[in-house]
């Protein structure tokens, strides 16, 4: 006697293909939102319409593929607590450079990422919290002459300075 | 003659040879970290050249690119882990003679057959391009876009491990491309009421998120794995173990020859790029050699074939992006946002207006090579010893950091670092699914000109899509595309049933 495992519907290549589809819909669906030329052309929206179209044919053939697989592919293995942590600095520190200037956010987000690496040396994050953004603010403000971005809140620029 | 001139040109200017000096170790030890790639280097440098002469940005990046090719052999070699996707055939001959202590023996055979491969790449590319650049001179709208066409189709299929991903992933490059406002027509599309939207995603922060965070992404994730070095043995039995003689070398020329060739024509073609050249040439190279037995167990020619290949795809990968304005690769890609910001129209024009110029940048591509040769053949011990020494935990937050500042200086405008960071954690998640950032951008970068000629060619037609069919180039063209997706499929469907019959 042998048992037939029911065939696994949800794997990895029938996830892709549905987030395909419904993404391409809902870009399907934007297009249309785009203006006619004044001669009621579809001019700017063609573009936008093929690839939102070949997203969602692309989809579909993504899903009928998974469903005819019909085994567990599973999802690839992240580290979790990791990524998602990068991913909080790496959008804090966006937001915090237009709140607070780029030398603090930086002083801030330096030891932080190098924490997130690994690094546990008290002194070593904190040399990277002087450090660096003392020398990317040398070389891109002041030696390539880049207009610095000023914090909304509060700039160290300012204090340092003067208004 | 030209190139004669430039030559001379470029010796006699001290600060351009610094640059091409600089690009060359810069290359060479981006290429030779594991995880970090000649174009994720660019990328992160990319804006400070904007405040460089033209030439120097230029010649700056390209010789990044050709030295960052060949510095991929280093760690493939030292550490069996290769620097770029492109000499992970390099690993097959290359781990196993550096386990045999005879790794600086691999290095110097990888050093010749990569300088032989990009001198051989280049020197077509200048006898060849000005033919090219006549030809694409005669192209009208309908010709272009099926150019567009096939290398959107090619560039989606051919690279990585799924069809359909690759060519969602090109899709998505499209669909992100448009975003902002119509350059025709000046409507809005999909802007979402943002005025940061409206002059749409720029170049410069999306590949700076694509290839560099999105490293920092993955190299989190592996923040604990040890890099291990192969060093070779030590005393005169280790260095005679090493010396690489006339007669070892000779077995390896007509592979190199051979390699070159391959590589020099698949860089002529979009998107296929260094990795697939690589393979090809080590596929062909052992179907050809006396000792197929050999290779993948250490021999000279294994490292040699796929280190000729993939440095020659360097010099042809450009004639796309100079005669025709199509990045053949997304070091293309970056250095036509380089031609663009510095205010030079690529295209076939680009040979009148800007001669000079695109000489000067062949003759820093040239010289390039020879200093990444010499710098290598004596020096890539030292350079694979120093990697080592740069501790993972501290070189990727520096990334992070630079990834951040680079961003902003290349508009001084926030909102690219906000772009910055979704393209990063975007191109993070479109690796681990097997998705192809490559082909993101690249279809990001020719969506703009694909979409011009399309819209020129309905116009030229009053409309008709039949324009397409009715001149013979632009059917070639769209044949070709076709074709290379039924190809592709076919040895897909063929490989997954050969895999299937292994299993049963």
């Amino acid at each position: 006697m042998t048992s037939t495992a029911p065939p696994e519907l949800m794997n990895q290549t029938t996830i892709v293909g549905a987030v395909l589809t419904v993404f391409g819909i809902a870009a399907l669906v934007a297009c249309f939102q785009i203006d006619l030329d004044r001669d009621g052309g579809w001019g700017a929206r063609i573009f936008p319409l093929a690839a939102a179209g070949a997203l969602v044919v692309l989809g579909l053939v993504e899903l009928a593929k998974g469903l005819r697989e019909g085994r567990a592919i599973p999802l690839p293995a992240f580290d979790g607590w990791a990524v998602t942590g990068l991913l909080i600095l790496a959008l804090g520190y966006a937001w915090a450079i237009g709140l607070v200037g780029y030398l603090v956010s930086t002083a801030i987000a330096a030891p932080l990422a190098l924490l997130l690496f690994g690094i546990r040396d008290w002194r070593g994050l904190l040399a990277a919290a002087v450090l660096c953004p003392v020398i990317y603010h040398l070389i891109f403000f002041v030696g390539l002459g880049v207009f610095p971005p000023y914090g909304r809140w509060f700039d160290l620029l300012d204090v340092i300075q003067g208004y | 003659m030209d190139i004669f001139l430039a030559l001379g040109s470029v010796l006699t200017d001290p600060a351009l040879m610094a640059w091409v000096l600089a690009a060359a170790v810069v290359g060479m030890i981006a290429g030779a970290i594991p995880g970090l790639t000649a174009s994720a280097a660019i990328a992160m440098l990319l804006p400070l050249t904007f405040y460089m002469e033209p030439i120097s940005a230029l010649a700056f990046l390209y010789v990044i690119g050709k030295s960052g090719r060949y510095g991929g052999s280093i760690s493939a070699i030292l550490f069996n882990t290769p620097g770029t996707a492109a000499s992970a055939a390099t690993q097959i001959d290359g781990y196993p003679l550096a386990r045999r202590g005879m790794a600086s023996k691999a290095m110097k055979v990888a050093t010749i057959s990569s300088v032989i491969g990009d001198f051989t790449g280049d020197i077509l590319l200048i006898v060849g391009v000005g033919a090219i650049a006549a030809v694409a001179l005669s192209l009208g709208p309908p010709e272009l876009f099926a150019i567009y066409f096939a290398a959107f189709v090619v560039i989606g299929s051919v690279i990585g491990k799924s069809i359909t991903r690759g060519l969602a992933s090109a899709a998505l490059g499209v669909l992100v491309n448009t975003i902002g406002l119509d350059p025709i027509s000046a409507k809005d599309r999909f802007t979402f009421g943002l005025f940061d939207l409206t002059n749409g995603v720029s170049l410069v922060p999306l590949m700076i998120g694509i290839f560099v965070l999105g490293e920092v992404f993955s190299q989190i994730e592996q923040r604990n794995a040890p890099v291990k070095i192969i060093e070779d043995a030590d005393g005169p039995e280790g260095k005679a173990r090493n010396r690489l003689t006339w007669s070892e070398y000779r077995p390896c020329l007509p592979h190199v020859a051979r390699s070159s060739l391959i590589g020099s024509f698949i860089g002529v073609l979009p998107g296929l790029g260094s990795s697939i050249a690589a393979f090809v040439a080590y596929g062909e190279g052992k179907r050809h050699a006396k000792n197929p037995g050999e290779w993948g167990h250490g021999a000279l020619e294994g490292v040699a074939a796929p280190e000729a290949a993939n440095n020659a795809v360097s010099g042809p990968s450009m004639a796309p992006l100079l005669t025709l304005g199509i990045p053949g690769s997304t070091i293309g890609a970056i250095l036509m946002g380089v031609f663009l910001i510095h205010g030079i129209q690529i295209g076939p024009t680009l040979f009148i207006t800007s001669r000079e110029l695109i000489f000067s940048l062949f003759a820093c591509g040239l010289i390039g090579i020879a200093m990444y040769g010499i710098i290598g053949y004596f020096g890539a011990a030292w350079v694979g010893r120093f990697i080592t020494r740069i501790p993972v935990k501290v070189l990727y937050p520096i990334i992070f950091l630079t990834a951040f500042i680079a961003a902003f200086a290349s508009r001084g405008n926030l909102f690219d670092v906000l772009v910055m960071v979704i393209a990063g954690f975007g191109g993070w998640l479109m690796k681990k699914f097997d998705f192809n950032p490559a082909a993101f951008v690249i279809s990001f970068v020719l969506a703009g000109g694909a979409e011009e000629t399309f819209r020129q060619s309905l116009l030229l037609s009053q409309n008709g899509l039949l324009i397409f069919v009715t001149r013979p180039v632009a059917l070639l063209f769209l044949v070709v595309g076709v074709a290379a997706l039924v190809f592709r499929a076919r040895t897909l469907n063929r490989q997954a049933k050969e895999a299937s019959l292994k299993d049963a």
